[in-house]
């Protein structure tokens, strides 16, 4: 029976050869395309579990940091104690659904992988500590919670600004997300956030635009001041309703009666009251052309230097030319204008600033692991918008506004206040309320941009006064009172 | 001479063992404490007793088989070790305790020969039987079933409702049914061989002979339905095959045996669930990647995150392989040393077959011919049905990979089989 035995042997045998052929398969030939499969589980972690630098609030207050993996000696897990308070500033580092904000363009920084230039590789044979450092925001824990109260329950955006230096001192979207739900190895998280149709995910400070209403006739106004066409006592005609040369459309005030006596009325009237009968006029006065520059000085139509990236805020100027209705529709803020919060939120900090614009930012500083700092960052210029004059003539219009006009709700126990409201008109849907604005008190300041789209909880009866100005005034008081 | 060599082998066995363990607590970064000499002394110890119980009782058997046992042995311990040092402490236990078995059965082996388990061959068949079917007593009982993952394999025991022990009684009950078969095939050896009957195109041997392999059949479904186990019904069908064809020479038991379990799977996986997900899994594992498909999905990332050297030991992350010390220890293996390591595992288990056909070839009488034969190809088939699962050659089936897997009865019953085929070498070489 050796026969049998010997074939026996020989079947088991060449099994085992199919296993060695397979297995060389799959390991070599095979094996990188199942090592880098989207789905293995050690992508996340090898990711994750490289240590990265904390990220601290202006305060101190850890809002990223990598702890030891309960699982594993040698690795971390990133972790955000303060969950959907600074999801969209901070962002979220996960291996299904990549980097974003901070974590995203500071990855270099904060993660812990050597460097291959030359002093990179000298520590690394020293034995010194390399990467992983730590990031200090200009982010407010104070201002950011009030931010994110002031919007609970709604959709909307708030960045405000310190306006001599650029600091962005809050940004908040809402509605938040918790960046914890997206690490791991489980897609469940991450996918239900995707799918929710209020879209958490969108960040809507900087990388949504929205019709800015009438906080637009901020800059329309500069356009008039600046090219000397109007001072703030100017008289213009004061119609029930704006007839548009060459339309048949017509503007009309938001409480569809004359803005003063039905007369004349002056500039800084028609600016304290909001009427848009007198600001199409001064639109079609200035013209598409200004118009336009003086929105692009202010920082439209052009890259906005910053820590996320920023969608362009847009005024059409080429396509005015030549549009007298359009233009008229364009200086209050309506029609094809958009913008980000950020952007509404550099004008009121230009303003501010005595004209200047300068570059926003949001990581204040670097730190080793013995928190030496490393790198500081300067605050720049980035443009001038306006003169000084015109930046004062502006401040003092928009400090009428809050003390006797549309922006009441804004104001400050003890703190100079001045704004501009908004609400934007959207077709089939409750108007965005809008109100930016600036805050000084004993040297400190701040701007603040407050969007709520499409009325928030107020519905139709929405309006910047009503529903942004007093966001926009809690917002102010955390940073003025608290100093 | 060779039980030297066979010794100097076994104490490199342990060597290796001990150096797993430091290499295991290096990468994770603790001190080297007193696992590493615990370990050594462990596996020095039982592999030792099996070695002097050799020089008593078989010193002229194979000096081949115990060192690739304990080879095998190491790398798996060492690997549940860098998994899970507590289930590594009770595996050490095991491993004494199996040695010890090894040792006493030894000894029995060495008065009477083997030989002498022929005059018990029908007590062997009936505690074959009722060892099986030990799991399907009620679980509330103090010896007891227990129902595993679905698979109803385990036996229980337990004292005031206290778990003492688990154990997985099929694997002793394979070696009392390889022991029967080699019996019953080798003294109707002729009879099997002598086709009378024609049925149809097929010639087949006379209705009664016929009876061991409905025998066969019948008790592989059996398992199937009752105990759910896929894998041991395979195992045992294959057994049986395996077996018959060694001792008649006809492809058609073979044949036959094969067609009717693709039958009988077929219906079951029709009419169980349990067997329809290994199926689905099986062939279509992307398909429902995160259910049934998941676990041979993470045995393929590990095998490729292995790649040819592995990502070192105790630097991988078997953690996330499901059933990582178990059914799946091989997979944890391969991705830690990487081709180099899994190759390497696959040749010691190549040459431990080699070597158990060596001696069923040399061997003079049926007997220990189907023996040796029945024994290796038992390991040679578990090794073959779990490493091709965890490959995705063949549907994944819940079996302990021979030595290497975490737990007890296994361990035991392979080191018995491995007692048996060197107690047959040296009657041969004698």
């Amino acid at each position: 029976m050796n026969t049998p035995i010997r074939r026996l042997a020989l079947v088991l045998l060449v099994i085992f050869g199919v296993i060695v052929l397979d297995l060389t398969y799959l390991q070599v030939v095979a094996g990188p395309r199942y090592r880098d499969d989207i789905r293995n589980p050690r992508l996340a972690a090898s990711r994750s579990s490289t240590e990265r630098g904390p990220i601290v609030t202006r305060e101190g207050v850890v809002v990223a940091e990598s702890t030891a993996d309960p699982n594993s000696a040698q690795e971390f897990v990133r972790n955000y104690p303060e969950g959907d308070l600074y999801a969209h500033a901070v962002g979220y580092t996960s291996l299904l659904f990549g980097n974003t904000a901070i974590e995203r363009e500071y990855s270099q920084s904060l993660s812990s992988d050597s460097d291959l230039t030359i002093s990179g590789i000298i520590d690394e044979l020293l034995g010194r500590e390399q990467g992983a450092e730590g990031l200090r925001l200009t982010l407010s824990q104070a201002v950011q919670l009030v931010a994110q109260s002031g919007l609970a329950g709604q959709t909307g955006a708030v960045v405000a600004l310190e306006p001599t230096t650029g600091e962005v001192l809050a940004l908040y979207s809402s509605p938040s997300f918790d960046p914890n739900a997206l690490l791991g190895s489980s897609p469940v998280g991450g996918d239900a956030l995707t799918a929710d149709p209020a879209e958490p995910l969108r960040d809507r400070t900087t990388a949504q635009i929205l019709a800015p209403g009438s906080a637009f006739k901020v800059i329309t106004a500069a356009a008039a001041l600046e090219s000397g066409l109007a001072n703030p006592d100017t008289l213009y005609a004061d119609p029930l309703e704006l007839t548009l040369p060459g339309s048949t459309a017509v503007i009309r005030n938001a409480d569809r009666a004359t803005c003063g006596d039905g007369v004349e009325v002056a500039l800084a009237t028609a600016f304290r009251r909001s009427c848009n009968t007198v600001f199409g006029q001064i639109g079609m006065d200035v013209g598409a052309e200004v118009l336009g520059e003086t929105a692009a000085a202010f920082g439209f139509n052009g890259e906005v230097p910053f820590d996320l990236p920023v969608t362009p805020s847009v005024f059409p100027a080429a396509s005015l030319l030549n549009d007298p209705p359009a233009t008229a529709q364009s200086a209050i803020g309506q029609r094809d204008v958009q913008a980000t919060p950020l952007q509404m939120a550099m004008v009121a900090a230009a303003v501010a600033n005595q004209g200047v614009v300068m570059r926003p930012y949001m990581v204040s500083e670097t730190f080793d692991r013995d928190l030496n700092i490393l790198n500081q960052t300067a605050a720049v210029e980035l443009r001038r918008a306006v003169s000084p004059g015109t930046a004062s003539v502006l401040s003092d219009l928009m400090t009428d506004v809050v003390e006797n006009g549309t922006g009441g709700a804004a104001r400050v126990p003890g703190a100079t206040v001045a704004g501009k409201t908004g609400t934007a008109e959207v077709p089939g849907s409750a108007p965005h309320a809008w109100f930016i604005g600036f805050g000084t008190l004993d040297g400190r300041a701040i701007a603040v941009s407050v969007v709520v789209e499409n009325g928030g909880t107020a519905g139709d009866l929405a309006s910047g006064g009503t529903v942004a100005a007093p966001i926009a005034a809690q917002i102010m008081a955390a940073w003025l009172l608290a100093g | 001479m060779s039980r030297n060599a066979e010794a100097a082998l076994l104490a490199g066995a342990a060597v290796l063992a001990a150096l797993g363990i430091a290499i295991v607590t290096a990468a994770t970064g603790d001190r080297p404490d007193a696992q590493t000499a615990l370990t050594f002394v462990v596996v020095a110890l039982a592999f030792g007793s099996l070695h002097l119980g050799l020089r008593q009782s078989a010193p002229n058997a194979s000096p081949y088989l115990l060192p690739l046992a304990a080879l095998i042995t190491v790398v798996g311990l060492v690997e549940i070790y860098r998994l899970d040092p507590r289930l590594a402490s009770l595996q050490r236990w095991w491993l004494l305790i199996a040695a010890g078995v090894g040792v006493g059965a030894l000894m029995v082996l060495g008065r009477g020969g083997t030989e002498w388990l022929l005059r018990y061959r029908y007590l062997f068949l009936t505690s074959a039987i009722v060892v099986f079917m030990l799991p399907l007593l009620p679980s509330s009982w103090p010896l007891g079933g227990l129902e595993v993952n679905g698979s109803r394999l385990w036996l229980q025991l337990r004292v005031f409702d206290t778990e003492v022990v688990q154990f997985q009684p099929g694997e002793i009950a394979k070696l009392l049914l390889v022991v029967f078969l080699a019996s019953y095939l080798a003294s109707r050896q002729g009879a099997l061989t002598t086709l009378t009957r024609r049925l149809g195109p097929f010639t087949l041997p006379e209705p009664r002979q016929l009876f061991p392999l409905a025998a066969a059949w019948g008790v592989s479904l059996i398992i199937l339905v009752y105990q759910r186990d896929l894998g041991a019904s395979l195992l045992l069908l294959g057994l049986f095959a395996a077996m018959l064809y060694a001792a008649t020479g006809r492809g058609i038991y073979p044949a036959v045996g094969g067609g009717l379990f693709l039958v009988g799977a077929i219906v079951a996986g029709q009419a169980f669930d349990h067997v329809q997900r290994r199926f689905d899994a099986w062939l279509r594992p992307w398909d429902d990647f995160a259910d049934s498909g998941f676990q041979v999905a993470q045995s393929l990332f590990a095998l490729g995150s292995g790649s040819l050297t592995g990502s070192g030991l105790g630097l991988g992350r078997p953690d996330f392989i499901p059933s990582a010390t178990t059914d799946f220890v091989f997979a944890a293996v391969a991705e830690e040393t990487g081709l180099a390591g899994s190759l390497a595992i696959v040749a010691a288990y190549g040459l431990l077959v080699a070597v158990g056909f060596g001696i069923a070839l040399r061997a003079r009488d049926p007997y220990r011919k189907l023996l040796a034969a029945g024994l290796t190809s038992v390991i040679a088939l578990q090794t073959i049905l779990i490493i091709g699962g965890v490959i995705r050659l063949l549907p994944l089936t819940g079996i302990a990979l021979p030595f290497m897997s975490y737990g007890g009865s296994a361990l035991v019953a392979n080191l018995i089989a491995i007692v048996v085929l060197a107690r047959i070498s040296h009657e041969v070489a004698s």
